[in-house]
């Protein structure tokens, strides 16, 4: 299984243009942002202290929610390319059981997704630093750790329900590119969940990624805020961050880390279930 | 006489559609064995079931003596199989490839390079062992899937059309290391293709057609049983030497301005152009083929696809 795994992670990484494009909606963000949404949405709000700071570490926290999803999505890739091509029945006919197979390659997606939240959770950290922020700190750096293998669990769990029904590359390629594109506006991560209609605002909260985002957020945006809000009433920080999508209103009252946390664990247990009775379906 | 591979009463359908029916055939140990068909016969069905990777609905198949279906784990430790396609990953290097299926035999690293080393020297990969598989010419990587189906040093080698799309000069190396491994080690070959006459070299030839097997013999019997050798000939006055052939209640058919007649012997050949020499300004005796055969076989001697040798 092990071996199995390391063979999906070289076949991954040496596939320069996959591995491209898992990480296409995250440099869609960078450009959105970069180009367009940064002005608009400093233009948006009042001078004060750290603004900069606060802005860089919320589209930071978006970029870390997509990624969970995006690259676990494009390693699964790998398993929807096996299927096409038949390289499965190499497999197959080998004495090796069909689920160490299948496990060989949650895990190798399930690695590379987190390990590609590694990445970008370091070259944000120095952005951070450049773009006159500070640097995480280790206890906070520890718990973002925590929360994009929550995100990728929770992300994997759903990408393995989705790529059970893909037999081809290309579909796969398609409905990637869809889910990439789509992704930044269900997880709220384009435009900030205030600012959009009561309707979308009630599907982003019940999409998992958003509460992955809303993770990051809580833990990349904590200092700039205590910067920026620390002469501010309670009120007109909760505002700022149900606006943001740091916490989600949700029955009136706003939502915590520790139900974001539970949401996406909950969502990692039911998909994998749905997943195995969809397995268990299709082998009957 | 030895069976290594034991295929009794086996039926597959999907659907309302019959895949293999009830068809029943053994391979012989040490034997180069053909396993013949067009498209849709119900070939790849049945390889597919001998190897462990589709369920059968009926039947008994035994691979050395391991039962199809309870074994499955054994039996794939006795199968290495060539695959039509190329299977092996384009991205990783020869070496790469052939290190990860030598895993999937449970064997040690040690043990991984000594099989990677002698595969690579029966099959003649060692120069290109650590390039790229999916940088190799076709030839290369044919070469390289028999070097995979053989690290674990299995009792049968299933090819399944393993020379299509190769061009005659790669085909007929692939061909002179296979027979040279056969020789070799007595490994049981067990080969579909498409090229009917890569199949003359074979001890035993089956021939299926719609799920049913209708032939099967030697190559030899075959020939002797579903065709025959011809004589053709062109002759300086085509009427006259018609009429010649017809008063001599002769059986013939012309073809291009030839014409053709089957012989029961190829020396049946000897007397027919002693009587007509002066005739004839030219002739050609044509062994028959197994490719004759396999249209005879499939257009009609039988007659139906229930008919046959079998």
């Amino acid at each position: 299984m092990l071996a199995f795994a390391r063979r999906n992670l070289l076949v991954y990484f040496r596939d320069k243009a996959a591995l491209f494009f898992s990480l296409l909606a995250v440099f869609i963000l960078i450009a959105l942002y970069v180009f367009f949404l940064g002005d608009l949405m400093a233009e948006g709000l009042p001078d004060f202290p750290a603004k900069s700071w606060l802005l860089t570490s919320w589209i930071l926290a978006g970029i870390l929610a997509v990624t969970s999803v995006t690259t676990t999505l494009g390693a699964f890739g790998v398993m929807v390319e096996d299927r096409s091509t038949h390289t499965y029945l190499d497999f197959y006919a080998s004495p090796i059981k069909r689920s160490s197979l299948f496990a060989g390659y949650v895990m190798s997606s399930i690695f590379i997704g987190f390990l590609m939240c590694l990445v970008v959770l370091f070259i944000a950290n120095v952005f951070l630093f450049f773009s006159g922020g500070e640097l995480l700190a280790f206890t906070q750096l520890l718990k973002i750790i925590g929360v994009s293998l929550l995100s990728v669990l929770a992300s994997g769990s759903m990408i393995l329900l989705l790529v059970s029904f893909f037999t081809t590359s290309n579909a796969f390629a398609a409905a990637s590119t869809v889910i990439g594109t789509l992704l930044g506006f269900l997880a709220g991560i384009y435009i900030p969940i205030g600012n959009l209609p009561a309707y979308l605002q009630t599907i982003i909260k019940f999409f998992p990624t958003s509460h992955s985002a809303a993770l990051f957020r809580q833990l990349l945006m904590d200092r700039p805020l205590q910067e920026a809000f620390s002469n501010a009433p309670i009120a007109v920080i909760e505002d700022f961050q149900l606006n943001m999508g740091v916490f989600f209103e949700i029955n009136g009252s706003s939502s915590s880390l520790l139900f974001s946390v539970l949401y996406l664990l909950g969502t990692a247990f039911v998909f994998s279930f749905l997943f195995l009775t969809v397995m268990r379906w299709k082998r009957t | 006489m030895l069976k290594i591979i034991e295929v009794n009463g086996l039926q597959k359908s999907y659907g309302s559609v019959h895949a293999v029916q009830d068809i029943s055939f053994y391979v012989e140990k040490g034997s180069l064995f053909s396993f013949l068909g067009t498209n849709g016969a119900g070939k790849s069905t049945t390889i597919s079931i001998i190897l462990t990777l589709l369920q059968h609905d009926t039947g008994d198949v035994k691979v050395n003596g391991l039962t199809v279906g309870k074994d499955d784990e054994s039996i794939r430790k006795e199968i290495g199989v060539v695959f039509q396609d190329s299977l092996l990953d384009p991205l990783l290097t020869v070496r790469e490839n052939l290190d990860l299926r030598a895993r999937f035999y449970r064997m040690s690293k040690y043990e991984r390079g000594a099989a990677i080393g002698r595969v690579a020297e029966i099959v003649d990969i060692t120069a290109i062992l650590e390039r790229r598989y999916g940088k190799l010419s076709g030839g290369q990587k044919r070469r390289v899937d028999i070097a995979r189906a053989l690290l674990h040093q299995p009792k049968i080698l299933l090819l399944d059309e393993p020379t299509t799309g190769l061009d005659p000069q790669n085909r007929k190396q692939i061909w002179n290391t296979i027979l040279q491994l056969q020789r070799d080690t007595g490994m049981t070959v067990f080969l579909t293709t498409h090229y009917i006459e890569e199949a003359a070299n074979s001890d035993f030839v089956v021939v299926m057609k719609e799920g049913r097997i209708i032939a099967r013999g030697t190559p030899n019997q075959l020939k002797t049983d579903y065709s025959a050798d011809r004589l053709v000939i062109t002759a300086a006055n085509h009427s006259q030497f018609r009429n010649q052939l017809q008063a001599d209640q002769l059986e013939f058919r012309e073809e291009n301005a030839s014409y053709i007649l089957n012989l029961q012997r190829t020396t049946d050949a000897i007397p027919l152009l002693a009587k007509y020499q002066d005739d004839i300004t030219s002739f050609e005796v044509m062994k028959s083929s197994l490719d004759d055969v396999f249209i005879q076989i499939h257009n009609g001697k039988d007659g139906s696809s229930d008919a046959g040798i079998c």
